[in-house]
């Protein structure tokens, strides 16, 4: 029953020392130079983000107790228990030890059983809804989530939809609200899965089609002026990166204002085409244009019927810009899937130019050329 | 040395080389085959990682043409590590080790076995034809939530869509029918002497496993099949637009997906608790207590799927926190049945062990960092951020991939009767714990600082770039590492030390053969009084217990 000492190689030592000074480098890295603060979320910026940070907090400190003692048995047993040379006989043969089996069931029940009743604890506040209770929020807003672009409605008191908001990020789009306000939102989509995720306000919720999402935010009064980066969370297709929106944190007068303005660029009277103007039909469906190449006469205004055939939640345009692809000659507003538009051109020197739907600016299938001769 | 003598075994007639191995029905040979065919996989899927790495390593679109290209990337990435790399992996172990640790001649039905291998290439090659086909492969994600994966011109019409589903469909059912053929193997063909109690953990692990795999993999058969005929057929389950419900696929798919991640670490569990013993010379502490736990996690495994679907507004979310919440109670016995199974040992850091302790420390922080997703308000932020891709990197790579690598390291000598070499193996492990952990720890950071996951392209001044190009390094890294392993690999076949039969001085039968074992696995059995047959033939059945011995299966005893 005994067996000869083994023979020890030197790379043993090593390998086993290079573990354990590479995790206490990696905790040390992480806890001593800043980089520690990484690993909290980012500074929350509504009154429930600033809950689901505390919950954080806790359960954060659990976590990294629990590693430390668990770690730390892990590598003092390497360090410890190696095999010697003298280990002939074998150690004590433990096969267990029902007591402390029943206490590391028990110990780890009552953790979790507790991360969980603060958990919901603070779900109860995270979820709550003025609507839900029968109260009415300040402000409604109902967001159409759409390959790839978010739209905003905003709606009176008795839901009725008084201006939207179709820019995309690029050309001043995103949602605007007031500060210290309930802001209740539904959420709707009219193709694929998509999600609505503002990191600093710790949450996000996904848009399903044939379902009617909602949820309640409070912008802490603090960030008042702030901007806050959002995108879609849920693959949705080739333009799922450049899905992007921003939240506006204003005061309730900025927002009043904001809100006027909105209301009257949607009550405004189209400016008619100027009569005689050459009239191009083009037509989008699937997010493609059904014509890549245009043509006009130079030097006098001209005017494109464009028509949506996409679902109402994918909004397009059709703006142009020069041939260097970067200097915008027209910047017309985006408009529903299903509804046409009469987009008027200024008039326009002979050359070559780009026209392309603002919305999806990187496919390919919705960028054309506009000879102007 | 008490040993019972078998009848001699019917010798089949010889075979060509080449010939045989294409109609084998050795489960030997079969497992073999099941780990060469999912280490060719883990390579593919590996390399579409690194395509996914360097594009991301900096902002902006660099590496790929488009957006659809790079959503095919991790789409088939994702696809082919967990369905063609870790599932079949820790299945092609256990086809090798449970027929010869239950002291058994071969599976209960070689032919079926065959079967269920065979139908892997076949079907991780229609997934990569995807590639060929006119709009590339599956790009929805390994996931594929409809309606994007449905037909429709703005979600998938390309073909490479349903080759997935046909892929899946195929490998499902060689998984369905390995786990029938597990279950009757371990219910049926135990040696005599071998109760429930006394096999190994890794035969329980399997044991475990194989329900999972027989009660859960017709669910996502029929989520697929529903699929396929809403792309085919005009069918509408998941058409919100035609009466249909697109969360029902979650459902449907999650209450597989979720018991599947236990198909993919429990295995390799069970190979860290042969490891740790052996290499400690000392029994696994708390052998039946750690039964439990694993029993328990299968049960409990079925009542966690939704906590994937906590942002969709359609679940209860306090019963799936709960469980899932609950399920850490299981997994935290068996992390400290481990540690305290190394505690008072006599350690010999061969490789297999310092894979084993790899995979220990690794698999805590998938542990852990999981907890915070179960906690609903804080997975809100949390969900389908790049926290989420570190939490099961961390589970299925520090914790299944260094498992498997422990198995390879530990059976290698008994399949082919060499050694791989020690200095090479921890070389390997050096690189690729450093390189995981550089490629994994980071995206906790990126994932709470708000980067979604399934992004081509990040704003430069969004606060990523630093940890982006970190993780991107340590990609190629773990690819480095592999580069000492295929070596030791192609070196030891030739010039490897001759193992012999137990080069460990193991615990369980395997080692009681010889390496590599005859066609019909044995021509003589030890006693089996314990779960270390091998062990109590080597020392007496009272070894190590002194002068308070006590009787074999006398567990509960503290000393």
């Amino acid at each position: 029953m005994s067996t000869s000492p083994r023979k020890r190689p030197a790379s043993e030592a090593l390998v086993a020392g290079g573990v354990v000074v590479l995790l206490i480098a990696i905790v040390g890295i992480i806890f001593f130079t800043g980089a520690g603060s990484e690993l909290y979320p980012p500074k929350p910026a509504t009154v429930q983000a600033k809950e689901v940070a505390s919950l954080y907090d806790l359960v954060f400190a659990i976590a990294v107790a629990i590693f430390v003692a668990v770690e730390g048995l892990i590598i003092w047993s390497i360090l410890r228990y190696r095999r010697r040379p003298t280990d002939v006989d074998l150690p004590p043969q433990t096969h267990g030890n029902n007591f402390v089996e029943v206490l590391w069931t028990l110990i780890p029940t009552v953790i979790v059983l507790y991360l969980f009743a603060i958990s919901w604890q603070t779900l109860n506040s995270v979820d709550y809804t003025s609507v839900a209770n029968g109260q009415k929020p300040d402000v409604q807003i109902h967001v159409l989530a759409g390959q790839f672009q978010w739209q905003f409605e905003y709606l009176d008191a008795n839901g009725k939809v008084v201006a939207t908001q179709t820019k995309p990020l690029g050309e001043g789009g995103g949602m605007a609200v007031p500060v210290g306000k309930k802001v209740y939102v539904t959420l709707s989509s009219g193709d694929v899965i998509h999600a609505w995720y503002v990191p600093r306000f710790l949450f996000k919720r996904d848009v399903i089609p044939g379902q009617t999402n909602n949820f309640e935010f409070t912008v802490d009064p603090a960030e008042v002026g702030q901007t806050f980066r959002g995108q879609c969370a849920e693959l949705c297709g080739t333009g799922h990166n450049a899905m992007q929106f921003q939240v506006v944190a204003m005061t309730q007068a900025d927002y009043d204002a904001w809100l006027a303005k909105l209301v009257e660029a949607a009550n405004a009277t189209p400016v008619p085409p100027p009569s005689g103007a050459p009239v191009l039909a083009l037509d989008a469906k699937n997010i493609a244009y059904d014509n890549r190449a245009l043509e006009v006469p130079a030097n006098a205004p001209f005017v494109i019927a464009f028509k949506n055939d996409d679902p109402s939640t994918i909004t397009h345009d059709v703006d142009l810009r020069a041939a260097d692809g970067t200097t915008v000659v027209a910047n017309q507003d985006p408009i529903a899937g299903g509804t046409t538009a009469q987009y008027s051109y200024p008039a326009l020197p002979a050359g070559t130019y780009q026209f392309f739907c603002s919305v999806h600016p990187g496919v390919a299938a919705m960028t054309g050329t506009l000879t102007v001769k | 040395m008490a040993t019972h003598a078998l009848s001699p075994a019917a010798v089949p007639a010889y075979r060509g080389g080449l010939y045989e191995w294409l109609t084998t029905t050795d489960h030997k040979k079969i497992g073999i085959m099941y780990l060469i065919n999912s280490f060719v996989f883990f390579l593919i899927g590996g390399i579409f990682a690194l395509l996914v790495r360097t594009e991301l390593a900096a902002p902006g679109i660099q590496l790929f043409t488009n957006e659809h290209v790079y959503n095919e990337a991790f789409s088939i990435h994702a696809t082919v590590m967990i369905f063609l790399f870790i599932i079949p992996m820790l299945a092609g172990l256990g086809n090798y080790v449970v027929p010869l640790m239950i002291g058994a001649p071969d599976m209960a039905f070689p032919r079926i076995n065959a079967l269920s291998f065979w139908m892997l290439p076949l079907g991780g090659i229609l997934l990569l034809a995807g590639f060929l086909t006119p709009g590339g492969a599956a790009a929805a994600g390994w996931t594929s939530y409809p309606p994007l994966s449905e037909r429709g011109a703005l979600a998938s019409p390309g073909p490479g869509q349903d080759l997935w589903i046909v892929a899946l469909i195929l490998i499902g059912t060689s998984s369905i029918l390995g786990g029938i053929n597990f279950l009757v193997t371990i219910f049926k063909m135990r040696a005599p002497g071998l109760t429930l109690f006394r096999m190994p953990i890794m035969v329980w692990t399997m044991l475990v496993t194989s329900v999972l795999v027989v009660m859960a993999t017709p669910v996502i058969t029929s989520a697929l099949v529903m699929l396929f005929i809403d792309r085919n057929y005009g069918g509408s389950f998941f058409l919100p637009d035609k009466g249909g419900t697109a969360v029902l696929y979650q459902n449907v798919f999650w209450f597989y997906s979720h018991p599947a991640v236990y198909v993919m670490v429990l295995p390799a569990m069970g190979v860290i608790s042969e490891v740790l013993p052996v290499f400690s010379r000392k029994p696994l502490f708390g052998y039946k207590a750690f039964i439990f736990a694993t029993a328990g996690i299968g049960a409990l495994g079925f009542s966690v799927w939704a906590h994937h679907m906590f942002t969709t507004g359609a679940v209860f979310l306090p019963f799936f926190s709960l469980m899932t919440f609950l399920i850490a109670v299981p997994t935290g016995v068996k992390m400290f049945n481990w540690v305290f199974t190394l505690f008072r040992g006599q350690l010999t850091f061969s490789t297999p062990l310092i894979f084993a302790i790899g995979f220990l420390t690794m698999f805590l922080i998938g542990g852990i960092n999981g907890a915070f997703s179960a906690s609903v308000p804080i997975d809100f932020a949390l969900q389908d951020t790049y926290w989420v891709v570190a939490h099961l990197h961390y589970v299925l790579f520090g914790g299944s991939v260094f498992g498997v690598f422990a198995g390879i390291y530990y059976w290698f000598p008994k399949m082919t009767g060499r050694m791989l070499s020690e200095s090479l193996g921890k070389v390997h492990f050096v690189i690729m714990f450093i390189g995981f952990n550089l490629t994994f720890f980071p995206m906790h950071m990126l994932g709470i600082k708000g980067m979604p996951r399934r992004i081509a392209d990040y704003a430069s001044d969004a606060g990523w770039n630093d940890w982006n190009l970190l993780a991107t390094i340590g990609g190629f890294m773990i690819a480095v590492s592999m580069l000492p392993f295929i070596w030791n690999v192609f070196v030891s076949l030739r010039n490897g030390k001759i193992a012999g039969d137990d080069p460990w001085e193991g615990n369980t039968l395997e080692w009681a053969t010889s390496s590599p074992p005859p066609a019909y696995n044995f021509d003589r059995l030890p006693d089996i009084r314990s779960e270390r047959p091998v062990f109590d033939a080597r020392h007496g059945l009272n070894a190590g217990h002194g002068h308070a011995a006590i009787a074999a299966g006398g567990h509960g005893e503290a000393s």
